[in-house]
């Protein structure tokens, strides 16, 4: 998709490398259909998790009216599915904090038993839209799980120009709910510790903050250049450590790694290809599902 | 009927509900064991306790934000801020995301929430308790807002609003919750989003209002009754979507239009309502607007406050001011000839006797006859050909606008000139002018709007008048104002 950008053929990427253990740590510690997920933008690797189709992402990729997500009306990583229970997204970070908390709201009134995760940045984090969602949460011992992606940057401002503390685990105490610090890189401890957290909520113990610690490898989207604001080499030295996909890869079998990586390959390309075929939106459905 | 105060209606409405469909819950600062800060809620924590009568921070972002979860979720909230002055903070949610969740996932999700507030001046409450917010708001398609006037609508729009599968704001304004009572129906009904109502039917100006001013303008409209102006008041009860066809209709009734707002006058909704009319060509003078001056607050000081809010003396004074645009003369020379038509002229000699006025009024109407293209009227949309002709009379300044003729006949009688090319007026195609009759002769000059009619028609239309005036065939009666058909 990077490529696929920066070559012109559509209009916007949203890299989440550095990003991937976290939701799918999430993911696979919700029960896909009953929970629900406010989901960061960068959270790809959690909704292919929840069921999305390779050929769903790229219509959302490539701005088509037929993307499920959005309809050609938002630009890609603006995801929302109603059939996998993934709340609409949107521009502003983080609105969509307290959206989350109207759910898990919803599931307490209802009685369903279902939890929803709400995944944001660290950037987005310093938004009073979060204080007042934790709060809020809290007070209502609502059935959510809070996940802050820290990658210490907010597009090109680094950690110690958004927030003067390492970290953001200790927020929690100051909701009364309990907080997770996690290394976010680590798909099995992610997963983890949202079970424990998703376990708490299910059973009427309130909402947790899961702080996950990871690394944005690449610039914030295709629209930002991180030369002009980081050293790349020191980027890419963390690699080795902080790539959570180099790290699932030692936890298993080298030729099925191999195996895994060129079969997903072979859906992406597909996927993309097809999606870049299907046809652009009808000037004239613009109007639709509008009034006034 | 029994009569509730607005506040007691819409408290009812919200208890209604609630029993009704138990997927409504509210939320709003104050609003439980206090009853809401204008007690809209009383009673209401006692009877459906505290999981769906819920008491929230103070924190109007996550009010507006949760309720937008809840809605997506399937519930069906109702969100109270206490003064609309604290609204802005949830306009992100509002603006941002209410309004367009259904359009941005093609109909995927949608966000049937309620949020209801208190605005409006009127009671000293200063710039931060008096605001009308309505423009910000109506500004942002995918919203609905309406703003109730009186208890029977204020009941009826918010059953509405609940059950609507879309964001609504509601728009309650705080002086009309105890000073407004009225007859307000027993049981369950809704009041349509999307219908203004006529408050007061009239015909020499439409007052558009809503709110506390809608009562101001029926004040208004009682003084001026008594002294012979006949005002409409329009309640528009919806700000959006705007009821553009009972807005155009009393327009094209009144062909005047005053509206009337609490909010500032500058980008307010007077602005909109005033291109709408100007755009469809229905006033027959300037619109005028009664409201706020652009001030940054509403200032507390009585005397301040007074000064500064509409009200009916001072909508009076515009309606007074708007009927009596028409009656001046500057006025009328305004609209009576518009130097922008462009003319073309011809001119024949016509054998008439000195007395020919019924003569030259059946000619005018065999010549129209025979060449309707000269009955005709110029519009931007395209030329309108007339299926009468209309004779009047009334001969002045004031005659075309008055008379609804299409063609204008200018006749000075024997004293006049011999020769004069007549002048084309706003709304008509033709004029023309018949000079002093000479030896039983008289040059006969017609101007036509160049745009509806070509120079060719024009001299066709005089040759008819020449051949059906010299067959000296009188109009058998004349009033001073007919309509003849043009087929005979």
């Amino acid at each position: 998709m990077w490529r696929l950008a920066r070559a012109g053929r559509a209009h916007f990427a949203v890299p989440c490398s550095g990003h991937e253990a976290i939701g799918v740590g999430y993911a696979l510690a919700l029960e896909p259909g009953v929970d629900w997920v406010s989901p960061h933008y960068r959270d790809l690797a959690a909704l292919l998790v929840l069921g999305m189709e390779p050929r769903d992402v790229m219509l959302c990729f490539f701005s088509r009216p037929s993307d499920p997500n959005a309809r050609g009306r938002q630009p890609y990583a603006h995801f929302g599915s109603r059939r996998l229970h993934v709340l609409s997204q949107q521009g502003p970070q983080p609105n969509h904090c307290s959206h989350g908390v109207g759910c898990a709201w919803g599931s307490k009134l209802l009685g369903d038993g279902s939890v929803s995760v709400i995944a944001f940045g660290d950037g987005g984090a310093q938004k009073g839209e979060v204080h007042e969602s934790m709060n809020v949460a809290a007070i209502h011992q609502l059935p959510c799980v809070f996940v802050v992606h820290r990658n210490g940057w907010t597009q090109s401002v680094k950690r110690s120009d958004q927030y003067a503390t390492e970290t953001l685990v200790a927020r929690a105490a100051g909701y009364g709910i309990p907080g997770i610090s996690v290394d976010g890189t680590d798909v099995e401890a992610m997963y983890a510790a949202a079970s424990e957290a998703v376990r708490r909520a299910r059973g009427g113990g309130g909402p947790t903050l899961i702080d996950a610690q990871c690394v944005r490898f690449m610039p914030n989207t295709s629209n930002d250049d991180d030369s002009r604001y980081r050293d790349r080499a020191e980027v890419d030295a963390l690699r080795a450590t902080g790539d959570p996909l180099v790290r699932a890869r030692a936890l298993v079998d080298g030729a099925f790694a191999a195996r895994v990586d060129t079969e997903n390959e072979a859906i992406a390309a597909e996927a993309a290809e097809w999606a870049e075929a299907q046809p652009l939106g009808d000037p004239a459905s613009v109007l639709e599902h509008a009034y006034a | 009927m029994r009569e509730l105060s607005v506040i007691e209606a819409v408290r009812e409405a919200l208890g209604d509900e609630m029993a009704r469909d138990e997927r409504v819950i509210l939320l709003g600062e104050d609003i439980g064991k206090l009853g809401g800060v204008f007690r809209a809620t009383e009673g209401l924590f006692d009877r459906f306790g505290a999981e769906r009568v819920v008491d929230m921070p103070m924190a109007e972002t996550v009010i507006a934000g949760v309720t937008v979860g809840l809605a997506m979720r399937g519930m069906r909230p109702v969100a109270e801020i206490q003064f609309a002055d604290f609204i802005h903070a949830s306009m992100d949610h509002l603006v941002g995301e209410a309004a367009k969740i259904r359009w941005r996932t093609g109909g995927d999700w949608s966000c049937p929430m309620v949020l209801r507030t208190a605005y409006g001046g009127g009671f000293r409450g200063g710039p931060y308790h008096s605001q009308s917010v309505e423009a910000f708001y109506a500004h942002a398609p995918g919203l609905k807002v309406v703003a109730p006037s009186t208890p029977a609508d204020a009941k009826g729009l918010l059953l509405a609003a609940i059950r609507d599968p879309d964001p609504v704001l509601v728009l309650e304004h705080k002086r009309t919750y105890r000073a407004i009572r009225g007859s307000v129906p027993e049981g369950d009904y809704v009041v349509p989003i999307g219908k203004a109502s006529i408050a007061r039917e009239g015909r020499d100006a439409t007052v558009l209002a809503y709110g506390m001013m809608l009562h101001e303008s029926l004040a208004a409209a009682e003084t001026l009754a008594a002294e012979g102006i006949d005002v409409e008041v329009v309640d528009l009860r919806t700000l959006l979507p705007l009821d553009r066809e009972t807005i155009l209709a009393s327009l094209a009734k009144t062909r005047r239009l005053c509206v009337v707002h609490e909010d500032t006058v500058t980008m307010g909704l007077g602005a909109e309502l005033c291109a709408l009319a100007a755009e469809a060509d229905v006033l027959d003078v300037p619109p005028v607007r009664v409201a706020m001056p652009d001030i940054p607050g509403i200032p507390v000081d009585d005397n301040l406050e007074d000064a500064v809010l509409p009200n009916r003396a001072t909508i009076r004074d515009a309606l007074v001011h708007l009927v009596a645009r028409e009656r001046t003369r500057a006025g009328v020379a305004a609209r009576a000839y518009d130097p922008g038509i462009p003319q073309a002229s011809s001119l024949i000699e016509v054998a008439l006797s000195p007395e020919h006025t019924r003569v030259a009024l059946d000619a005018l109407v065999s010549a129209a006859r025979a060449v309707p293209r000269c009955n005709a009227t110029f519009a931007w949309t395209g030329i309108v050909e007339h299926e009468d002709v209309v004779v009047d009379l009334d001969l002045g300044p004031a005659s075309p606008a008055a008379g609804r003729g299409t063609i204008t006949l200018v006749d000075y009688g024997p004293d006049g000139s011999d020769l004069a090319i007549p002048f084309v007026r706003p709304g008509q195609t033709a004029a023309v002018r018949i000079g002093a009759v000479r030896n039983g002769r008289a040059y006969v000059a017609c101007a036509v709007d160049h745009r509806a009619v070509d120079g060719a028609d024009a001299g066709r239309f005089l040759a008819a008048f020449k051949s059906a005036a010299e067959q000296k065939r009188a109009t058998p009666s004349l009033d001073r104002r007919a309509t003849i058909p043009m087929s005979p």
